[in-house]
Formats: C-alpha cells, structure tokens, sequence
C-alpha cells in the first residue's frame, strides 16, 4: 500500500510537484493524467527514491521511504519503468531480464530461470537472445516491464508503456496489465492513451501543474469540466457521448 | 570448455615456450607480456566490467611496487608480506577513490582518476625521507622463494603465468557471478540498474577497490622483477594509459581481451624498439606515433576490441551453419 502525503518537488523556482496526497491500495490500478509537463513522470521519481521530496512524504506499507535510495525501494517491492526506455543495450534480452531478476534470487541459474519464465510471460521469447538495442520501440518498452517484472514487484509504476504502440501491440500490452493485475500486482500508469486508460484504470488523479485537480473513477473523470479544459479537451467529451 | 579455448592456447603456449626457447630476451619479453596483460585484466575488473574507466591505475600499480620496495628495503620484510601490505593499502586507495568519485561519469572520472595518480607521484617523488624521493628505490636481491629473488627468466615466466592466470579467473567469475551481471547493469544504464534493486554506488566501489589490489599485487611483482622502482615510471600516465589501452585494443570488458591486447601492444613496442633503435635521436620516439595510429584504426573500426570482434564473427559462423 503506497501512500502520499502532501508531496511536493521544486527545482529552483520551478515546483513540479506541489502538495499532491495519493493512496493506491494493494492490487489496484491507479491512473495517473495530465498534459506534458504536469509533473507526472517528477512523481514517479519521487516515488520510486530518485528524487527525494522537498516536502511532504511517502509511505511504502506504513513506512517512510522518503528518503531512502531506489535500490531500497526496489528491495522493498515498488519497481517503476522509465518513459524513455533505459535497456541495457549491449545485453541480449534475457540478460537484461535476469538482472532483474538478480535482486530477488542470489543465484544466477535460479535467475536465469526466472528470466525465461518472465520473458516468455511478455512474449519476448523470439528475441530472448537478441541485444536489446537491436529491438524495435515497441519491443523495448516490453522490455522495460519484463525487467521490471523479474524484480517481483508489489507495486509497479508503468511510466507511457503504450506510447508509440502499433494497435496489436498496444492489445498485448493492455492483456499483459490485465494478467498482472489479475496476479495481484498493483499498478500506477502514467499514459496519455485514454482509451487504454478508461479500460483499464479503476481510479484515475489528474495532474495538472504539479498539483491534483482531479480523483475519481475513469466515468467521473471523463465528465468533470476541470480536467475536459484542463487535458481532455472538448473533442474528447463528444466523442465519448 | 569452447569458450576457454583462447585461453587454454594462450596460456598453454606460454607454459611451453621456456621448454623451447631458451633465449634471454625473448623469455624478457613473455614475461612483459604476461605482466602487462595481468594488470590490464585488473584494470578491465573496473574499466571493463563496470564501465570504470579509469586512466590512473598506475597509482595502485606504484603502491604494490612501493611497498614491497620500502618494506624490503627498510623493515627486511619478504616481498610476499609487502605484496599483502601493497593490496592492504591499494584497496583502501581504491575505496577512498572509488566513493569520492562516484557520481563522476566517463571523462570526469578518467580525469579525476590521473589526479589522483599525480598526487602519488608528487608525493613518492618529494617525501625524501619516507620514499628516498625522486632518485627512486633499489629492490634489494636476494635468492629464493620466500624473497622473491629468481635469478632464472624461466622461474620469472611460471610465476607471472601463474598471476595472469588469477586474473583471468577473477575475469570469468565476474562474467558469470551475480555482481558481475550486475555491474554489467550499472556499466550499461545507471539509473536502471538503480530501479531495479542495484546498490550501484555500492559495487562500484568494490569493484575499484578490488581493481585496485590486483593492480598493485602486480606492481610487486613487477619491482621485484625489474629490481628497481622509479616514482616517474610507476606513477606514470603513460602506463595508466598502458593498462587502459592493452584492454582497448583486445576488447573491454572480455576476460582474454588485455591478454590478447597485450601481446599485440608488447611484442609491437618491443620489436619496433629494436627496429628503431640506432636511428636518428629525433626519430626515437617513433613507435609511440604507430601504437597511436594502431589505437585510432581499432577503436574507429572495431570499438569493441580484437576479442570482441572474433567472437562476433565465430557467433555469427554458428548461426549461419547451423541454418
């Protein structure tokens, strides 16, 4: 269970996180919106111990992690993905996996198991030993889950994991979530795919210069004028009606 | 077993040449050989395998070297005692150095690396009273095992062998061990390596520390060999840039890569010395012109080494004639 209290982050003059207070209960799918620079992918750094908070904190299972480095966090059971994926490109794909899965398991053939197993649960399985930077975007952002994945997290933030996605690729994303979630994996996706989103989020906070404007069921978030102006824009409400 | 096939060649031909070949000079240059590439092999545990360029080595190098020196010199200590004291103190040396530049990346660290190495020159060369200052220190020699004093060239080739053997296990181990995965992961993305549960700051220190104590076991055996230590050779940049080079051209971050660079790099320095060596003074200089154009065209054309490179290549063969 993750909680935030009061959250906010500023660089310089500059606050991009300002006063944001979120709970995602243990196998929820929380979603996180809002336009470009509204401070979303700055939260996930927060939370995930690269940024430590000027003020306000956060709360890993009743426990301070606001201060704690992101190796600890990891250990602790939230993993997050980065929106500019960060493969180890020099690396075949299981290798990249199974140093995921190095944090849990101490020794590598157990690792390497695991690896497989993660891999093919991502249905990576045809490109296992090809180096990650040979991989297409679509691939690597997989990838960047699988890796993740292989740590056995709790929590686990997907930072635009469906950005740039070709329409079955984004189905087999929205399945893998789905099977996690169902495994009982909680989830905080920052996406600005709605569709997507309204699938599969079952609370949605809208981010909107650094602060919350907005909290509530993909429904209600979808008819709230606030975030219609702020983000959604006008199209977005027709369309839906 | 095919995967250790370079090695079992390189270094079994290494055991068998002193049976053949009996020729001081040649046994001179194996033994260089075997030495050179044993401290790259040290230093490619932090440049190589956790992406810890470093271009200072020569400073862990200079405190092996040193120590044994000092310690035989003043306490009658064995050389052995003084390798131990040399790892003792390089290790510290390298986790003072490894934490105050952790966040530096790539040339910052290279640079703060060579400071570093210069700070030992200075003081090796000034501290008269505590390292007999510029003028260097004699190794005192003195026969038999426990001295490390072997007046054979074939005694110098076995013990060397067997040091480079060490390093190249460390190596292997570091290629298949759960911290040498992952400091792969650190070497490759930092950050990413961090979320996924990697204390990087933490393993890159170790793996300096323990790059250190390689280096300097070798910088013993190097004083005990050559039986002199001079501060402006041992703390040189010119043999950082050795160390780091030798690994270069065979291949970062592959545990034969310093060897096979080494015997490039060596015999090439070696015979062009020779080649070159009643020519004009101005032209004496010349083999460090070839070794710079050599290192331009390995690392424009095939950046990740000599090793590297072959690997690819035989891969690839498989691939094609399994299909």
């Amino acid at each position: 269970m993750l909680e935030l209290d009061a959250v906010t982050k500023r660089f310089g003059g500059l606050t991009a996180v300002r006063e944001v207070s979120l709970r995602a209960g243990p196998g929820e799918i929380v979603g996180i919106i809002g336009p470009n620079g509204a401070g979303k992918t700055t939260l996930f750094n927060v939370i995930s111990g690269f940024f430590a908070p000027d003020e306000g904190r956060v709360l890993l299972d009743g426990r301070d992690v606001s201060r704690m480095p992101a190796h600890e966090i990891c250990a602790l059971g939230l993993c997050r993905t980065f929106q500019i994926v960060k493969p180890f490109g020099n690396l075949s794909v299981e290798d990249n996996v199974m140093i995921g899965a190095l944090t849990r398991l101490t020794s590598v053939s157990a690792a390497r198991e695991e690896a497989r197993r993660v891999v093919a649960l991502c249905r990576l399985e045809p490109f296992a030993a090809s180096a990650a930077r040979s991989l297409p975007i679509g691939l690597r952002k997989r990838l960047e889950v699988a890796r993740a994945l292989a740590t056995r997290p709790r929590l686990l933030l997907l930072d635009e994991v469906m950005a740039g996605l070709n329409a079955t690729e984004l189905g087999e994303m929205i399945t893998l979530i789905r099977s996690l979630h169902g495994e009982g994996v909680g989830l905080i996706i920052i996406e600005h795919i709605m569709a997507a989103m309204m699938r599969l989020a079952q609370r949605i906070v809208v981010l909107h210069h650094g602060e919350k404007i907005a909290e509530g069921t993909p429904e209600s978030i979808a008819s709230d004028r606030r975030v219609v102006d702020a983000y959604l824009g006008e199209e977005f409400v027709l369309a839906d009606a | 077993m095919r995967r250790h096939a370079l090695a079992v060649g390189f270094f079994g031909a290494a055991a068998l040449t002193p049976l053949v070949i009996h020729d001081g000079f040649f046994l001179d240059s194996l033994v260089l050989i075997l030495m050179w590439g044993a401290v790259s092999g040290a230093w490619n545990v932090a440049g190589g395998y956790a992406g810890q360029v470093s271009l200072g080595h020569s400073a862990f190098f200079g405190i092996g070297a040193y120590s044994a020196a000092l310690m035989a010199t003043r306490l009658h200590a064995s050389p052995w005692l003084g390798m131990l004291a040399g790892a003792v103190v390089a290790t510290a040396a390298g986790l003072v150095i490894g934490y105050l530049s952790n966040r530096l990346k790539g040339p910052y660290f290279a640079l703060a690396t060579i400071a570093f190495s210069q700070v030992l020159l200075i003081v090796a060369s000034r501290w008269r009273a505590f390292t007999a200052g510029s003028e260097g220190v004699p190794v005192p020699f003195r026969p038999g095992f426990w001295t490390l004093g072997f007046a054979s060239k074939v005694s110098w080739v076995y013990l060397v062998l067997c040091l480079a053997l060490a390093i190249y296990l460390v190596q292997v181990y570091l290629e298949r061990s759960r911290i040498g995965y992952q400091l792969a992961g650190v070497r490759e993305d930092e950050d990413a390596a961090q979320a996924l549960g990697i204390p990087s700051r933490r393993l890159k220190v170790r793996a300096i520390a323990a790059s250190a104590a390689l280096t300097s076991v070798c910088g013993t055996l190097w004083a005990q060999y050559v039986g002199f230590v001079d501060p402006f050779y041992v703390f040189s940049v010119d043999l950082s840039v050795r160390f780091a080079l030798n690994a270069i051209i065979g291949g970062v971050g592959t545990a034969m890569g310093p060897f096979v660079g080494s015997l490039l790099i060596t015999s090439l320095e070696t015979t062009l010395r020779a080649v070159f060596s009643d020519i004009r003074g101005g032209l004496v200089g010349i083999y460090l012109i070839i070794y710079g154009c050599l290192l331009i065209v390995v690392v424009r054309l095939i950046p990740q080494g000599l090793v590297g490179w072959f690997g690819q290549r035989i891969r690839a063969a498989r691939r094609y004639a399994r299909a």
